[in-house]
């Protein structure tokens, strides 16, 4: 085995993902803050998570959850100041938990200096910051991404009488990556987090930072030159931070983001996360295996980045349109539940709080090759409010406690920022931290088992993976394999018992060693090794010669 | 116990590993290479265009081919998709038994149905792997009624030249549906399909191997599904193309199969049919069938003289079958000239009814009986090229409706031979 390279953490870290506002709040503002997040870190470390990817928390209008961003190198004030994320950011390190933030560079808020700057007059300097056109039809064809909002990608500036480009909401202009000045100021502001010692950005909107008459405006190699240049100083001035793209696209046209090592150190798999929910619905491991045999090889250095959920809605824009209407029709059936070309709703819901099919899927997420997000409350089985309008339902506190303000926040009900889910089922007199914590076999203790279990065995983060491929359908099973280490895993996908032949004969003579409980399961001889699944349920094995 | 294991372990592995599923499509094989792969092919387009959501399944059953045709039923086509390479929602299985060392329609259809009910499917079809111009619309066609719904079995409507399917036109299908009172046409047919509930019913009964049963067991289903009142329909599928000449049975074959099946319905569903009084249609989906012009066929003068041979050397046994006046008329009419001779239609019918009743007291070998009505069908078959060798589309549809009354009408004479001790 390769010797370990502590410039790879990433491919090694189980990330949870959380937003600053509503995961606690110190000051009773009703409002998350840095200070609340940084007494949270002990629960994190308990979790078995190593690294955590923070929304934005930069001053904003906050018309986009903070993707609108007015000020990059500042916090937002409801969250605290910079000493506040300092203070924070130590104490992560202390904790061995590594720290991502977010970069949107895509677009900024029209609020921004910068676009203030720019719209003022057209001869500003910083007028070419930002791309303007006199008409609206240039770029024609080019698609929408918020079609539930937005009719253009221009939007008519009543200052400066043009038109400005914006990929996502019209207050969201993009800035002009063809201007080297916004180049090097975007680079600024990534050396302004650097130096206090984030560990890496995840970087917004990735394929949309450059525009060209006759395309799609998506994936242009002069993205690609932008973002190689960025990772040339990256790796000069800070080795070991790391980039994560988010490029919503199918495998083949991500993986040009890899570049040969020398673009983002990880990407999102975005069509694996609906196909996950598919397969369990299908009772069929299909959609899974189709997709990742379509997933083409990536650099050593690199590494995919696989999620369940996220702060947006899940996302079906990487399915065709027959999957995209079973995705509605199996978890949406309530129009309120869809937003943009996706559903908003949390894990468990979309489980219908069936606790076999959460673990199952989180044992997918720990198990399949990439490094596992998981969404801050899923832990614990979190619900949500579809009707909060936009995203928001998703957003919702944080729930430690079965007591006021699930523990959030000490702040008036009324003020808090967003509303606590208080349902009889997802509310928080039921589901919350503290009572899971009390519970030797709640979600969360097994949640912690299931990642403790992953991080003692890096065949899981930087593992190959084998398909075995029964003729059962409903079992979806596989070997991780990292030079002599290797396991075994089976997935029932299906509501019913199931029997499955696993065809192991490359394996014989090893003992299949059960890894949550340690038990020794018979030895892979000539014959096809039989399995029973009870429904959802899955198997990791250790695979040992002894 | 040896019955009760028919469904070897192979099998019942693969389907284990199947589950339960919506759908299933049979295609029943032996040496079949050639064809098999484009039957398969109009399977899954079927299931990808129509039935995409549901849980499916392709059921190859083969008499013992020594072409490989099972090894091309599993070949995997790998991805057939776009660039994204998503094809269908959902595995698409295939599954093939090889039920025995050479071909036996019974035990194919039986290991078919048991399938069926072990997967629990909701409906399934049956398709030829002969029949080359089969397209994923006819699957579609044959499942939805079953599926979607609610019925148990679905006939298929073709269409036909005027010269195509006479024996289903002239003798099976008025007789089946005076007899068991259902305008159905096609019940001796290469596709159908049935639903999870006349699958689960046929399995259940110890009739598959009955000699008479065992070569047209579809027809039996057909009859089972009518006659346990349930819920039955046609829907048209497009064009029949007619097997190449000498790939399908010959005449003597097909009469063999086709009647002496439809006498032993006949007598399996007795209790049921001797107080039917005319007939009902059923539901159809898409258009009726439909009779189209084609030139007349070689060798007619050839059918008339089997006929009358047939007759000639027939007299020791035909008096045994026939009545008196029957049998003296046709002696008559073996006597005219070939270009005068005419089957009239009563005669016809009164012959189909005497031989039926005839089997029924077994008054020689069945199995003769069944034989001896091939001159005889000779016969009618003549009399129909010259009847109708300038009758339009329409005519033929006309007559072909007066044959059916005409069935109707005498079917107190069936059943008083029926019925009559000797």
């Amino acid at each position: 085995m390769a010797p370990y390279d502590e410039n790879l953490w990433y491919k090694d870290a189980v990330i949870y993902q959380l937003h600053v506002r509503t995961f606690s709040d110190s000051d009773g503002d009703g409002i998350g803050d840095f200070r609340g997040l940084t007494t949270r870190l002990d629960y994190l470390q308990d979790l078995g998570i190593n690294a955590i990817w923070l929304l934005p928390f930069y001053p904003s209008p906050l018309r986009d959850d903070g993707y609108d961003i007015a000020d990059y190198t500042s916090v937002n004030p409801s969250y605290g100041n910079v000493e506040d994320f300092k203070t924070f950011l130590t104490e992560a390190h202390r904790r061995h938990i590594r720290v991502i933030i977010e970069m949107v560079m895509n677009h900024t808020s029209d609020q921004h200096p910068w676009f203030q700057e720019a719209r003022s007059s057209r001869d500003n300097p910083k007028r070419d910051w930002y791309v303007w056109s006199d008409t609206d039809t240039r770029y024609q064809g080019v698609r929408i991404i918020f079609v539930d909002t937005e009719m253009s990608n221009w939007a008519w500036d009543t200052i400066s009488k043009s038109y400005y480009w914006h990929r996502f909401f019209s207050h969201q202009p993009d800035l002009n990556f063809d201007n080297p000045a916004v180049r090097e100021a975007m680079w600024e502001v990534m050396r302004f987090w650097l130096d206090m010692g984030v560990d890496g950005f995840r970087l917004d909107a990735v394929p949309y930072l450059v525009e060209r008459d006759g395309t799609s405006c998506e994936n242009l190699p002069e993205t690609h030159k932008v973002i190689r240049d960025l990772r040339k100083r990256l790796d000069q001035a800070y080795p070991g931070k790391m980039l994560l793209a988010e490029a919503n696209q199918w495998p083949t046209d991500v993986r040009a983001y890899f570049g040969d090592g020398d673009e983002f150190h990880m990407a999102f798999h975005f069509p694996l996360m609906p196909r996950m929910f598919m397969a369990v619905k299908l009772e069929d491991r299909k959609p899974i295996i189709e997709i990742l045999e379509q997933t083409p090889q990536i650099p050593d250095s690199c590494q995919w980045c696989i999620f369940l959920r996220n702060h947006d809605e899940l996302t079906l824009e990487m399915v065709t349109d027959i999957e995209r209407d079973y995705m509605y029709d199996s978890f949406a059936n309530d129009k309120a539940m869809r937003i943009n070309v996706g559903i908003r709703r949390r894990l468990a819901p979309i489980m219908e709080n069936d606790r076999r099919r959460v673990e199952l899927l989180n044992g997918l997420l720990l198990s399949m090759p990439g490094t596992p997000i998981i969404y801050y409350g899923d832990e614990i089985g979190m619900g949500d409010n579809i009707y909060l309008g936009d995203r928001n339902g998703v957003r919702t506190p944080m729930q430690w406690t079965g007591g006021w303000n699930a523990g959030f926040s000490s702040a008036d009900p009324e003020r808090l920022n967003a509303p606590v889910i208080s349902n009889p089922v997802y509310g928080y007199q039921s589901i919350n931290v503290d009572s899971q914590r009390r519970s030797e076999h709640s979600l969360l203790n097994w949640t912690k088992s299931v990642i403790r279990t992953r991080n003692s065995f890096r065949v899981f983060s930087r593992g190959s993976i084998e398909f075995l491929k029964p003729i059962n359908h409903r079992v979806l099973a596989y070997v991780r394999q990292l030079g002599e280490e290797r396991v075994l895993v089976v997935n029932n996908l299906s509501s019913s018992a199931q029997a499955v032949e696993l065809d192991l004969r490359s394996y014989k003579g090893y003992i299949p060693i059960e890894m949550f409980g340690r038990n020794l399961f018979p030895r892979i001889g000539d014959l096809p090794y039989l399995l029973t699944l009870a429904p959802y349920q899955f198997f990791w094995f250790r695979l040992r010669r002894i | 116990m040896a019955e009760d294991t028919f469904l070897g372990d192979d099998f019942l592995r693969q389907l284990m590993s199947v589950g339960e599923v919506d759908l299933l499509v049979a295609i029943p094989t032996f040496n079949n290479a050639e064809t098999v792969g484009q039957t398969i092919q109009a399977i899954e387009e079927s299931y990808q265009q129509n039935f995409i959501r549901d849980r499916v399944v392709i059921l190859n059953v083969d008499g013992g081919s020594t072409d490989k045709t099972p090894e091309i039923v599993c070949q995997s086509d790998g991805h057939r998709g776009t660039g994204r390479g998503i094809t269908s929602l959902r595995t698409v299985h295939r599954v093939t038994s090889k039920y025995a060392e050479s071909p036996s329609p019974a035990k194919a259809l039986r290991t078919v149905v048991a399938a069926a009910d072990l997967l629990r499917a909701k409906a399934g079809a049956v398709v030829s792997p002969n029949t080359v111009n089969l397209e994923a619309s006819w699957i579609a066609n044959l499942l939805r009624p079953a599926y979607r719904q609610d019925f148990d079995y679905v006939a298929p409507l073709y269409v036909r030249n005027k010269y195509q399917g006479l024996l289903a036109r002239n003798l099976l299908y008025p007789m089946a549906r005076a007899v068991f009172g259902r305008q159905i046409r096609e019940v001796y047919s290469d596709e159908w399909a049935f639903s999870g509930r006349l699958a689960a019913e046929c399995l259940a009964q110890n009739i598959w191997n009955d000699e008479a049963i065992r070569a047209r067991p579809e027809a039996w289903m057909a009859i089972t599904g009518i006659r346990s009142n349930m819920k039955c329909c046609q829907s048209f599928l497009g064009p029949k193309v007619a097997p190449a000449p000498g790939t399908g049975p010959d005449i003597v074959e097909a009469v063999r199969q086709t009647i002496g099946n439809l006498f032993r319905c006949l007598e399996i569903y007795q209790d049921d049919w001797l107080a039917i009084d005319g007939s009902q249609a059923v539901p159809t989906f898409g258009p009726d069938h439909e009779i189209t012009s084609a030139p007349k066929p070689a060798g007619q003068e050839k059918v008339f003289d089997l006929f009358r041979s047939g007759v000639d050397g027939l007299k020791s046994v035909l008096p045994s079958i026939l009545g008196p006046d029957t049998y003296t008329k046709i002696q008559d009419i073996a006597s005219l000239e070939p270009a005068k001779f005419r089957f009239p239609m009563e005669l016809w019918v009164t012959t189909l009814y005497e031989f039926a009743a005839a089997y029924h007291r077994t008054v020689i070998a069945r199995d003769h009986i069944v034989q001896a009505l091939v001159p005889i069908y000779r016969g009618s078959l003549y009399s129909f090229f010259l009847e109708h060798a300038d009758s339009s589309p329409d005519q033929i549809e006309v007559d072909s409706e007066i044959l059916c009354g005409e069935f109707e009408r005498q079917k107190p004479y069936l059943v008083e031979r029926w019925k009559a001790k000797s």
